[in-house]
């Protein structure tokens, strides 16, 4: 072990005297090292990469306009996706946390005041840093407010959410860009390296370097068990902190109610009919023991919410494309479905050709044997493969082509 | 900056095009009371934890360092993180702010017990390990001086 180096002040910055700054050299942890902070910085960049990947997958999925059609199968596909997108999110959280740890002294790192160019470089290195950061912690705070469906703020989530995303990746990438040499030697060389050190940290504690590693990965393991219920099955048993354990009524969760969406059982009444308008704005019309009277497909689908939790379910009902046949509806035709819904987003949603024509896209008139309860979109609902579950929609009242 | 390889400027260069893309998107789709509220949090996330978080770590750390026996701190620094993390990341669910009286399939389970759960057994993991290094007599109880005391530089 070196001895440590007198902290060298001639470089603090001229702050007024007083103020209880600390300078970067008196962190003296040899854990806070770029050989910690690399190995778990290339971690939290690939659950930075997953989380990235997969909300774009979603943002497009949920885009009406899509130049590129968004696939209909796999079925599974978007459950998939979104709860890697929400698990990596998670275990992102601890590998967080530790990073920012590793590297919070040079949050006092001094200027190097007076060089006008040296003071340029360090301050435009120093801003991509604070957009990382900034970006880093709201992406994974807004993430993970959003599966508690909490929503604290006056901007709107999506949008939000997704323009931060960029903006982050951005960051992530120029940090890797103006870090690469050190990243190299770090992760090809031994974690015990010190080469790359700051000169004080060279203190010993209670933990190994190794140990803060495989302790990282613990905490980060136990994140994602506790969680990932939400959407795998098999874990939910385990999974204490899943906003959903899975189940509800008919044996599957509900995300909007039809007292918020404003819809009564008395609408989905006899009175109620689906109408299906073709292109020459003609409608035909199936009252629900009209379609009752109709062949009955059962289909096993998921409902995956963008939040992240998915549930599969058995749904029966007509396949929408015997119905667009009967009505004249010629097939790749993109439609409008519209809900009973007078409240929040999504009341009325598009259904592209692709989607409107897939074997597996029903009508669901009954979820797991029963009548559909009114919470899960009675007297109709949209179930359709490989689809955000926002996009399922639910009260259907009429299906128009565009 | 002749040292700088082409592969990085490159990467730089591609960074900074996403990031203004980003920053276009950001700012071109919300009202000014909607950019505010992201500004807010934006620059919230950044200062309670450099602020708070930061310094409630160091803190703990330290008095950790000063009141734990030698044979206790490792396991109680790994302890430390596993708790400390999950209790961060269990907030919203611990405090079910999100949840709706319409809907009870949302935030469905007992997080207050859930949570109590895995500190019970972290601590009990953190008690077991610190005993069983106390009695193999110090030598896999880490470093003799032990103290960690970062940020104190007297």
């Amino acid at each position: 072990m070196t001895p440590s180096p007198p902290p060298s002040r001639s470089s603090r910055s001229p702050l007024p005297d007083g103020l209880p700054i600390p300078s970067e050299d008196d962190f003296t942890s040899r854990l806070r090292s770029p050989a910690v902070a690399a190995r778990v910085g290339l971690w939290l960049g690939i659950s930075f990469g997953v989380c990235f990947l997969t909300g774009l997958i979603s943002h497009y999925a949920q885009n009406g306009n899509q130049p590129i059609p968004f696939p209909a199968s796999p079925f599974w596909g978007y459950r998939v996706t979104q709860g890697l997108h929400v698990i990596s999110g998670t275990a992102a959280i601890p590998l967080l946390l530790v990073k920012l740890w590793a590297v919070y002294p040079r949050l006092f790192q001094s200027m190097p005041w007076g060089n006008v160019r040296a003071m340029a470089v360090t301050g435009l290195e120093r801003l991509s840093i604070a957009v990382l950061v900034a970006g880093g912690v709201f992406m994974l705070l807004t993430g993970l407010l959003n599966t508690a469906q909490w929503y604290p703020w006056s901007f709107s989530f999506r949008p939000t959410h997704y323009a931060v995303a960029w903006v982050t990746i951005g960051a992530l990438v120029v940090h890797i860009a103006v870090k690469l040499p050190v990243i190299r030697d770090a992760l090809t060389g031994d974690v015990e390296d010190t080469t790359h050190d700051r000169p004080s940290a060279v203190e010993t504690g209670a933990l190994s370097r190794r140990g803060l590693l495989r302790t990282t990965w613990a905490a980060t393991g136990i994140a994602v068990l506790a969680t990932a219920g939400s959407t795998v099955p098999f874990l939910r048993n385990v999974s204490v902190l899943a906003v959903r354990t899975g189940d509800g009524p008919q044996g599957v969760p509900i995300n909007r109610s039809a007292r918020a969406a404003q819809v009564t059982m008395e609408e989905g009444g006899a009175g109620w009919t689906l109408d299906v308008v073709n292109g020459e704005g003609v409608a035909t019309s199936w009252s629900r023991s009209d379609l009752e009277q109709l062949t009955q497909r059962t289909e096993t689908l998921p409902i995956a919410c963008v939040e992240g939790w998915s549930a599969s379910a058995e749904w029966t009902g007509v396949r929408l494309r015997d119905l667009l046949d009967a009505a004249g509806v010629p097939t790749g035709t993109d439609l409008r479905m519209v809900s009973l819904q007078k409240r929040y987003a999504f009341g009325v949603t598009e259904l592209q050709g692709n989607f409107a024509d897939a074997d597996k896209t029903l009508v669901a008139l009954k979820l797991n044997g029963e009548d559909l309860s009114l919470d899960h979109g009675y007297p109709a609902r949209l179930i359709a493969p490989n689809r955000p579950g926002v996009l399922q929609t639910k009260w259907l009242t009429s299906v128009e082509v565009i | 900056m002749g040292g700088v390889s082409t592969t990085r400027s490159a990467l730089g260069a591609l960074g900074l095009l996403v990031g203004v893309y980003g920053a276009y998107l950001l700012l071109s789709r919300q009202d000014l009371d909607q950019l505010l509220s992201a500004a807010i949090w934006l620059a919230g996330g950044v200062l309670v934890h450099d602020g708070l978080v930061a310094l409630a770590a160091l803190g703990l750390v330290a008095l950790g360092a000063r009141l734990l026996p030698a044979a206790a701190r490792t396991p109680a620094a790994v302890g430390f993180v596993v708790l400390g993390s999950i209790t961060i990341l269990a907030i919203p669910m611990l405090g079910r702010f999100g949840a709706k009286d319409d809907n009870a399939t949302l935030l469905d389970r007992n997080y207050g017990l859930g949570w109590l759960g895995i500190v019970v057994l972290v601590v009990a993991a953190v008690l077991v390990a610190s005993v069983l290094r106390a009695r193999s007599g110090g030598r896999a109880a880490g470093p003799a001086t032990g103290t960690d005391v970062e940020g104190d530089p007297s």
